[in-house]
């Protein structure tokens, strides 16, 4: 499963798909992981701030496809805390109709009060469930994890999620953890400390 | 086909950033709203009055408005060069060095909570009024603040920021009741003739005039909190700078408007001494003997959600701070985290809503004079530290521009923050003499040396902090005065976070 695959389900573990993590950080944490999917397959890459595009071919994925060719057209904006906020306002809705076309979730639209809302619900339980357990038992591994799999534990980090993924895990894994990140390859370290400090401005804004 | 179509190409990603930008309005309300005028006004001016015994305190507004003005002039332009930068602790840690900057981080938290916690105070008698129309009940105030305690904890946890439209609605309220009550008191002149002097020279240049600026410092803290939104403005280069400049003045024009027609209803001779028996009573009074019953209803209901408002606003200001210091490791790093769900700093809210409590049953165990003792105490000693970190980033701000000023031009980078940085030196020398008047306590006791005291200590601990941190956790050391975003200092250069500025870039 792909990277902002796997941290839409973490961040919305729940039975009736509603949201764990706050919208901020869900949609900056989203964000990192659509970067993070191109970073991983080569096609751009991350280094003082800046995205720097490697590879222009189209990636396999639909959406992969659509940010490699928004991050090509408008190659005056590189910072990477630029491309995070702009991700990030539609990453929910983008990653969202990504897992329902692979039939993972379904898309289910409801009126309340008025207004129309879209929700994602789970299909089956255990596939939802599926990508926090997981994690939980990489950590609980002496080997280090795959590459892919460190950076989808950087991000759960650096939108604060870690205690959710980790709640029953031990002081080992906790150690684990925070060894896993320093060690991740320049580019997706940077993502994801950009990552984190985009979740703590937009805290430290408060409502918006 | 023409060479400006390239340059000028539309840009979804700019637009889709653009669109919920902040303009000068907005920027303005939520600065003035964490200032609360009706708590000022009716709170602090009062007790001011009484306290003090100073009869220029709408002069005081004016003149700190003039030179927190001059000081914004550097201020603002620094500010653009700034992650963090809403906190004076950040400017201190770039111009004057780390260790400088954790100290000033002591004396922000020692302040901010001070100014939240004081407020506790004055619930009481804000909702006595309120309470007595609808209940006709009558408790001890500090039963309301222990509510008012419960409800703030609450909402900082659920990170439930009112909203903003909500606080729009009360402070476009409550200026208009101020300006009415204004209006209502000059309409009453005593003895029959509106007197000038509480603006005259000769009753704001006497002993106590530092305890008055002070007091007047006190009203205008929030001012700085415009350049938060730095990056949400439409226009950093103008919106921010315009929305400060601004703020000051509606404030200082507010106050002193409001504070001058007190004088001239109740009549300068007068004034202190029906000041300091009816304290916050009193512009309630004059509202209720010049313009009637329902006026001084809905004045007494909007001096309440005004102090909830403030109170909620402070404890949110104080809960980010700690939070900020959490992210960057000086403070420890649990503070740093958030509740997943909701986003609020958790740890950081329940730490300043412990520390409240614990002063409120204080408070309530022996005895003490709320308004007096609580809320007037921690608000003016919190006003002093804040003053004390004002004047210590002007220094910064100097030192700052000395070494990367450049492109700014000399009013900015030195003359303006220099002047401010003078004339704040003054207050505080005029400050620490006064203290006692500005407590209103014998000059002989102990609280007037303490209090002011306790801020060069805790800058100094802090200091000493840093200077450990340098030599301990280097790596800590470099995150200081980045706030949450010292999270991407292990990475890159802070500078591709802070400065856009093409030489900044380049130097690295």
């Amino acid at each position: 499963m792909l990277t902002a695959d796997e941290f839409f389900l973490i961040a919305h573990n729940d039975t009736r798909g509603r949201a764990k993590l706050h919208p901020a950080a869900t949609g900056l944490g989203l964000a990192g992981g659509l970067l993070g999917e191109l970073i991983l397959h080569g096609h751009i890459t991350v280094s003082a701030g800046q995205v720097g595009v490697l590879d222009r071919r189209p990636p396999a994925d639909a959406l992969a496809h659509t940010v490699l060719d928004q991050l090509v057209g408008e190659a005056q904006h590189q910072s990477v805390r630029t491309w995070l906020s702009f991700l990030a306002q539609t990453a929910v809705t983008a990653v969202g109709e990504r897992l329902s076309r692979a039939g993972v979730l379904r898309r289910q639209e409801s009126r309340r009060l008025l207004r129309t809302s879209v929700t994602y619900q789970p299909i089956d339980l255990n596939t939802v469930a599926w990508p926090a357990t997981r994690l939980r038992a990489l950590l609980e591994r002496v080997e280090p994890p795959s590459v892919p799999d460190a950076t989808l534990l950087g991000l759960v980090a650096a939108a604060g999620l870690t205690r959710e993924v980790l709640w029953s895990a031990g002081p080992r894994a906790h150690h684990r953890l925070s060894l896993i990140i320093p060690a991740l390859p320049d580019p997706l370290k940077e993502l994801v400390a950009h990552t984190e400090a985009a979740v703590g401005a937009a805290v430290l804004r408060g409502a918006p | 086909m023409s060479s400006t179509a390239t340059t000028e190409r539309p840009s979804n990603v700019s637009e889709a950033l653009a669109r919920g930008r902040l303009g000068v309005p907005s920027v303005i309300f939520f600065v003035l709203s964490a200032a609360a005028p009706l708590t000022v006004v009716a709170g602090v001016v009062t007790t001011g009055y009484g306290v003090i015994g100073v009869l220029g305190i709408p002069l005081a507004f004016l003149v700190v408005a003039a030179v927190l003005a001059v000081f914004s002039v550097g201020y603002v332009a620094m500010a653009r060069r700034m992650a963090n930068a809403g906190a004076f602790y950040a400017y201190v840690a770039r111009g004057l060095g780390r260790p400088a900057g954790v100290g000033t981080a002591w004396v922000a938290l020692i302040a901010y909570n001070a100014l939240q916690i004081g407020l506790y105070g004055t619930i009481g008698a804000a909702a006595a009024p309120v309470l007595d129309r609808l209940f006709g009940i009558t408790p001890q105030w500090w039963i309301v603040a222990l509510v008012a305690w419960a409800l703030v904890g609450m909402l900082g946890l659920l990170r439930v920021d009112i909203n903003g439209m909500v606080l729009a609605a009360l402070l476009c309220a409550e200026i208009a009741i101020i300006v009415l009550f204004d209006l209502g008191q000059l309409g009453n002149p005593a003895g029959g003739d509106v007197s000038f002097a509480a603006f005259a020279p000769e009753n704001f240049f006497v002993p106590g005039l530092g305890a008055v600026l002070v007091l007047a410092i006190l009203g205008f803290v929030g001012f700085e909190a415009a350049v938060v939104f730095s990056e949400e403005s439409k226009d950093p280069k103008r919106t921010v700078p315009l929305a400060t400049y601004l703020s000051v003045a509606i404030i200082a024009v507010v106050y002193a408007l409001s504070s001058w027609s007190m004088t001239v209803a109740v009549g300068p001779d007068r004034i202190v001494e029906e000041a300091g028996t009816q304290s916050i009573e009193l512009i309630f009074n004059l509202a209720g003997s010049h313009l009637g019953d329902t006026v001084l209803t809905i004045g007494q209901a909007l001096f309440l959600t005004s102090v909830l408002a403030a109170m909620i606003s402070f404890h949110n200001t104080t809960a980010r701070y700690t939070f900020a210091l959490g992210r960057e490791r000086v403070l420890p790093a649990a503070f740093g985290r958030t509740s997943p769900v909701t986003g609020a700093p958790q740890a950081a809210s329940l730490a300043q809503s412990v520390l409240g409590l614990l002063v409120i049953i204080l408070y309530a165990v022996n005895g003490w004079d709320p308004v007096l003792q609580l809320f007037f105490w921690l608000g003016t000693s919190g006003g002093f530290g804040v003053l004390l970190m004002i004047a210590t980033t002007a220094v910064a701000i100097i030192a700052y521009f000395a070494r990367n000023g450049e492109q700014e031009t000399l009013w900015r980078r030195l003359i303006a923050p220099g002047v401010a940085a003078v004339a704040l030196v003054a207050i505080i020398v005029l400050a620490v003499q006064n203290f006692a008047d500005l407590l209103g306590v014998e000059s002989d006791s102990p609280l007037r040396w303490v209090i002011p005291a306790a801020y060069p200590v805790a800058a100094l601990l802090g200091g000493l902090w840093g200077l450990s941190l340098r030599r301990r956790r280097p790596d800590t050391y470099v995150r200081i005065g980045l706030g949450a975003e010292s999270a991407a200092v292990v990475v890159a250069a802070p500078s591709s976070v802070t400065a856009p500025a093409p030489t900044a870039k380049a130097r690295r």
